[in-house]
């Protein structure tokens, strides 16, 4: 059961597309197919082992190339992949996805096989507490209504209760469904219309948790949109400039921590580093939040913006510790 | 550089390239001081060409840079499982893959003779019985066929009812989608996805660390230890002197950070009688010993210390067992009732109490009150008093903030 294996490798899934197809195929179209799904140097490992038979699963007829093997053919499912998919079903949030049924059969299917982790030897431990209500037939309906809106491009209305109280509704086309690890919580993003023509959607984000209802709609979403390209239009155009002294191991731990940012690095003189961390406002405070807890690890250089909100913070620190450090 | 190969045999020299090359993200060519020119041209390439769409170059005074520009939020797939599909095979390996499984799709079973004698007259490929026994064995150990004995002969055969059952569950699919992005062995999900010709474009996760599936074959080492209750041999390189020593323990949990997406294993050291954490990615090797006679001894005295853990640390400098920490914070009530939520939900168990109006107090009783110093910070802004038992975590907060009003230039 290697994780490491020949069995999964991008070659091994390279001719296996090549072999799955039914007509005849030029050397251009093997070329063509091997640059599209395998890495960049592919070409140059895979077509002589084609062409000069060490590779015998192509016949050739004249300037083409048929598969030997059937169109119809399956890779069988591994021990590793079994016992991978055996640890899903203990998981809390497969009854989002599976029918009580299908999960049975899935037991039944994979009742000799033993899951390759087990909940309880896995612990979390700063997750927040509160997540998502996953075995709620409430929570379970919508989630599997944005599912399927998000799938087939519809349009949805949505009830929805704002944190602050507010009920809220929203027209909105769901383009993914986010999960926060730490919050253990999912969050909609959703695309919506606006009436400027030259920006013609702007991101929503919606907690799952907090929709009361939702409605399915037959009218679909006209023509693909860039989902990255509507998020990377909210970041701010100056990034959060951050220096980084390397003590108490404070840049290793800086660049894991912030690692699921868009980020750049230099480096300045030996010990010394300066990291550009791109982001919008919805990340803000998080991201404030992150950096606060670093303490004096880390300097914010820039952007203007931030600093301020900072520095604020810690003015209003400062003020606290002066009027208590008075009464007493 | 004619040697070079895009594929590898073994996976953990370049764990070790790509996680620099992830993390840190400015190396040069000659900040590589622990390993050749060559070698280091080598892996770059390779890294190239396995990350070519998200290895970014800029220039610097001492070369050019390369770094991997990956952030979750904008991908639908974690772009280091392709890290994974990377070993070496021999031309045998991939051509008896493709021909005896294609061989046995119909359901037969068949001896060693008999599929080799059907490669011969089926595809006109000729290989000797022992090869393809060997084969055939290999792939029965990874559960891609079975072997069952009929009368005195060893027959093989494939059963696809499992992927012809999730290749046309559209439900099934959409939750391997989800769980390669937001659980652990990831690659595993994404193996079978890729096979069924199906791919993640629904989910998304907010704090993905993408680099930690470079970890998941010593995960995977640990758990099949915790499994049999085994004691393990740990080879650590430490991620601060890169010095190489070794560690014996008993293995009780995998502990995960969901801020830094740091794993570490926590065990159990009978020669210091005690438990200590190790981050997975320090961790080299993993050596299975002997069984633990006293597994679930030490699970339940494990079970009895781990309320007391703020994050890894089992022990603090302070002379004490166990530490009190008590924070009383300002809020403006009631419309930053949030923060008050937030001590609750990030809390880990300590208890949140109302003062008087604007007034709220955390206390907690931990081993090692210095790992919480972090998520103290955030309440920055807010505090109007911090009290611990172990002084040097009062110390310590109040120099560092000290530090930070001098930083930014804030009157004190």
């Amino acid at each position: 059961m290697e994780l490491f294996s020949e069995i999964y490798s991008c070659y091994y899934q390279v001719l296996r597309h090549l072999l799955l197809t039914r007509d005849a195929l030029t050397l251009q179209d093997i070329r063509s197919l091997i640059c599209g799904e395998g890495f960049e140097e592919s070409l140059l490992s895979i077509i002589p082992k084609l062409t000069d038979g060490s590779w015998d699963l192509l016949e050739k007829d004249g300037t083409l190339y048929r598969s030997k093997i059937s169109s119809s053919f399956t890779t069988p499912v591994s021990n590793l992949e079994k016992s991978y998919l055996k640890a899903l079903l203990s998981d809390a949030r497969i009854g989002l996805f599976l029918e009580p049924q299908q999960l049975e059969m899935l037991q039944d299917m994979l009742a000799d096989i033993s899951p390759l982790w087990k909940p309880e030897q896995f612990c979390c431990f700063d997750r927040f507490s509160g997540g998502d209500p996953y075995d709620d037939e409430t929570y379970r309906r919508i989630f599997r209504t944005l599912l399927t809106a998000q799938k087939q491009c519809r349009y949805v209305d949505i009830d929805y209760t704002s944190p602050e109280g507010r009920r809220t509704r929203h027209h909105l086309i769901p383009a993914r469904l986010e999960y926060s690890v730490k919050n253990d919580k999912f969050r909609l993003l959703a695309l919506e219309p606006r009436r400027a023509a030259s920006i013609p959607f702007k991101l929503k984000i919606l907690n799952v948790s907090r929709i009361q209802n939702v409605l399915l709609l037959e009218k679909t979403l006209s023509s693909p949109v860039d989902l990255n390209a509507v998020i990377r239009r909210t970041y701010y155009k100056e990034p959060l400039k951050l220096r980084i002294v390397n003590r108490r191991n404070a840049l290793e731990r800086a660049m894991l921590h912030f690692a699921n940012y868009e980020k750049n690095t230099t480096k300045i003189d030996e010990d010394t580093y300066e990291c550009l961390i791109y982001y919008n406002q919805a990340m803000e405070t998080e991201l404030l939040i992150e950096v606060m807890s670093f303490g004096p690890m880390l300097t914010v250089l820039g952007s203007d913006g931030f600093l301020k909100i900072l520095r604020e913070r810690l003015q209003k620190q400062s003020r606290l510790s002066a009027m208590l450090t008075k009464r007493h | 550089m004619s040697d070079f190969q895009e594929l590898i045999k073994s996976f953990p020299k370049t764990r070790e390239y790509v996680r620099d090359f992830f993390v840190y993200g400015f190396k040069t060519r000659d900040e590589f001081r622990e390993k050749s020119p060559r070698t280091y041209d080598n892996e770059r390439r390779r890294l190239e060409s396995w990350l070519g769409d998200y290895v970014r170059k800029d220039h610097a005074p001492k070369g050019s840079n390369i770094s991997l520009a990956i952030d979750s939020n904008l991908l639908d797939t974690n772009p280091l499982f392709r890290v994974w599909k990377t070993k070496s095979f021999t031309d045998n390996d991939i051509v008896l893959h493709f021909l005896i499984l294609d061989l046995l799709q119909s359901g037969r079973e068949l001896s060693a003779e008999e599929i080799t004698e059907c490669l011969l007259t089926d595809y006109e490929t000729f290989f000797d019985v022992q090869t393809v026994r060997r084969k055939c064995n290999a792939y029965e150990k990874e559960g891609l066929l079975q072997k069952k004995k009929i009368g005195k002969t060893v027959v093989f055969s494939s059963d696809l009812s499992l992927p012809d059952l999730i290749g046309t569950a559209d439900n099934i699919l959409d939750a391997l989608a989800f769980y390669q992005m937001a659980e652990c062995f990831g690659v595993v999900g994404n193996h079978l996805t890729q096979q069924l010709d199906f791919e993640n474009q629904s989910f998304r996760v907010k704090h993905g660390f993408f680099v930690h599936t470079l970890e998941d074959e010593i995960l995977r080492s640990l758990l099949d230890a915790m499994n049999q209750k085994a004691n393990v041999r740990l080879e650590l390189k430490s991620s601060r002197k890169g010095m190489l020593h070794t560690a014996d323990c008993t293995p009780m949990q995998i502990f995960t950070s969901t801020r830094s997406g740091r794993r570490f294993l926590c065990g159990y050291l009978s020669e210091k009688k005690r438990f200590s954490c190790y981050r997975l990615d320090t961790i080299k090797t993993v050596t299975l010993l002997d069984l633990s006679e006293k597994y679930d001894e030490l699970s339940s005295a494990f079970a009895r210390n781990r309320k007391y853990l703020w994050g890894v640390s089992f022990q603090s400098s302070s002379s004490h067992h166990l530490n009190k920490l008590t924070m009383k914070i300002q809020v403006h009530e009631p419309h930053e009732q949030y923060i008050v939520e937030r001590l609750k939900l990030e809390g880990r168990g300590g208890s949140v109490t109302r003062l008087e109006e604007g007034i709220w107090q955390y206390e907690t009783e931990v081993f090692d009150c210095n790992e919480m110093l972090p998520w103290l910070r955030t309440f920055i802004g807010r505090i109007l008093s911090l009290e611990c038992t172990d002084k040097s975590v009062e110390k310590r907060f109040y120099q560092d903030l000290k530090t930070m009003y001098r930083m930014y230039q804030i009157e004190n």
